[in-house]
């Protein structure tokens, strides 16, 4: 195929469209997220003592600052206002209320309140700003928000959206999985080092929830684990090229990714991959926020369906059709 | 005008793409620094692709096999921010930044916080990362965030916020034991055992490092 024809699909793909509901359960537990990001550090009483100067209670002589703190200043007002706009933003972008503004104050509130402090953080911040940029380029109050209910009087509205920022949303969480096992160059992560990360990093002190000596009398099913999440994340990419795949013309690989259920694979793996992070180690939002990103595997078909059973499990007579 | 739009985004949709991928791309980061270089567990990391590499057929010992990858290394992350230059704005405007090292080596030799006050001539342990017993202003230490702080702070990198953290940390302590007389944090620093060592019943050694001693105002 030619420049050109190839640039015409790129531009016709990037333009189909899908209805709403995955990028609306998307933008819920994402904002979800925003609030549960602050909400703990003001809970555990850490806004000062992180994010401030010694002065007004921090640590550090000097508090840091990113783009706009280095503008208004940190002072407890400006930083406790942060607090509160991060929160007020992530209860807009969980209720769907303002469109994509919401979204953009969110990202804007996170990034300028992680950047007082870089240390005191970890790619979880990342993770979730890079999901609330696509959430503000995506059309994700179409649907189950208050902007819909108050456009159209329903709580629904099946009028179709871009479906890139849903595909987006599944490039990222492939990314982040290939580029972090891509730099799993540890020999532990080898079949050299016998497969033996998880073991050990089970036994550093800084995450685990509790004494993770126990570990050592199940050491051979951690070695298989090691192996299989350092190939599930080398191997992310094999997802993005099932589903293309699949809108092959008939060939044997475009039959094999539409006969292997490759989205159930995937989530089954991953999902249970952080499950079991979040059941022994403390990463903070990180298991939350990844696994909002598995939200996008979910056709929006798929999501309506999920979404009518659950309307008629609560409210019999309610339910569409 | 719409197909104009179309092909604008398309465009601005190819431009995320390459940008984020090109970030993600593999790079060392924050770990360009040659004493974070000598910790234990890096020098391990070293020492073993260079058995490999000899066994491969590379004639050189760990330490140049450490200074030819700091030589690449650097050179690498020059050109890498050549590149990444253009973007910049984006990801830091837009909040795309792709930094995903996370547990790319388990720490073999992690360090342990633990924080004692000196009440007469005795030093009581008031706090021990993941102790259920010393449990000392938990409420902040035991967060994620703050978790990830003294991780660092067992690095040289670290060294003057660790200091700042113990002098915040000794006010606090001034505060709940105001008969203690000083203020100690030290990282014990082990070796992790190995799943024999550790059903054997061995128990980790290893030496405390990083110790600060901050004088309170107790009593005598």
């Amino acid at each position: 195929m030619s420049a050109p024809g190839r640039w015409a699909r790129w531009v016709n793909w990037v333009q189909e469209r899908e209805t709403g509901e995955t990028l609306a359960l998307l933008r819920i537990a994402l904002g979800l997220a925003v609030i549960g990001t602050i909400s703990t550090v003001a809970a555990h009483d850490l806004v000062a003592f992180l994010w401030l100067d010694a002065a007004s209670g921090g640590y550090r002589e000097v508090a840091g600052h990113g783009f706009l703190y280095g503008i208004i200043g940190v002072t407890p007002a400006t930083v406790w206002g942060g607090v509160a706009l991060g929160l007020v933003s992530g209860l807009f972008v969980t209720l769907g209320l303002g469109g994509r503004l919401p979204a953009f104050i969110a990202l804007k509130a996170i990034q300028e309140l992680t950047d007082l402090n870089g240390s005191a953080g970890g790619s979880y911040d990342a993770l979730l700003t890079n999901a609330l940029w696509l959430l503000v380029l995506g059309d994700a109050t179409r649907t189950l928000s208050f902007d819909c209910y108050h456009r159209s009087g329903q709580w629904r509205d099946d009028t179709p959206i871009l479906a890139i920022p849903r595909r987006l949303f599944l490039f990222q969480l492939v990314l982040v999985y290939w580029s972090t096992g891509a730099q799993k160059v540890s020999n532990y992560w080898t079949p050299f080092g016998g497969f033996s990360a998880l073991y050990y990093i089970l036994q550093q002190p800084t995450w685990h929830r509790a004494d993770m000596a126990w570990v050592a009398w199940i050491y051979p099913l951690t070695q298989v684990m090691t192996a299989a999440v350092w190939l599930f994340e080398l191997g992310a990419p094999l997802l993005l090229l099932g589903l293309w795949a699949r809108r092959w013309p008939e060939s044997r690989l475009s039959n094999l990714a539409r006969r292997l259920p490759l989205r159930g694979m995937f989530a089954v793996f991953g999902v249970g991959m952080h499950l079991g992070i979040e059941a022994l180690m403390n990463v903070g939002p990180f298991s939350f926020i990844s696994m909002s990103y598995y939200l996008a595997l979910l056709w929006p078909s798929e999501a309506r369906a999920a979404l009518d059973r659950l309307t008629r499990a609560v409210s019999p007579k309610a339910a569409p059709g | 005008m719409e197909r104009l739009k179309a092909n604008l985004l398309a465009l601005l949709v190819a431009a995320h793409l390459l940008a984020i991928t090109l970030q993600a791309l593999p790079a060392p980061g924050g770990g360009m620094s040659r004493s974070t270089w000598k910790d234990p567990t890096v020098q391990a990391e070293f020492d073993a692709w260079r058995v490999r590499l000899n066994g491969w057929g590379w004639d050189g010992t760990t330490a140049q096999l450490e200074d030819q990858l700091w030589d690449f290394a650097k050179g690498f992350m020059e050109r890498r921010d050549q590149v990444l230059t253009p973007f910049k704005p984006y990801y830091k405007h837009a909040g795309t930044t792709q930094a995903w090292r996370m547990f790319v080596a388990p720490h073999r030799y992690p360090a342990r916080l633990e924080l004692d006050v000196l009440e007469g001539t005795t030093w009581r342990l008031v706090y021990k990362e993941r102790d259920a017993e010393a449990t000392w202003r938990g409420r902040w230490l035991d967060h994620d965030r703050v978790r990830s702080l003294i991780f660092r702070f067992s690095w040289r990198p670290y060294r003057k916020q660790y200091e700042m953290f113990v002098r915040r940390l000794a006010k606090e302590a001034a505060r709940d034991f105001p008969q203690a007389t000083s203020f100690r944090a030290r990282f014990f620093k082990y070796q992790t055992l190995s799943p024999e060592d550790t059903r054997a019943g061995k128990a980790p050694s290893g030496r405390y490092v990083e110790v600060l001693t901050v004088p309170l105002g107790g009593a005598p």
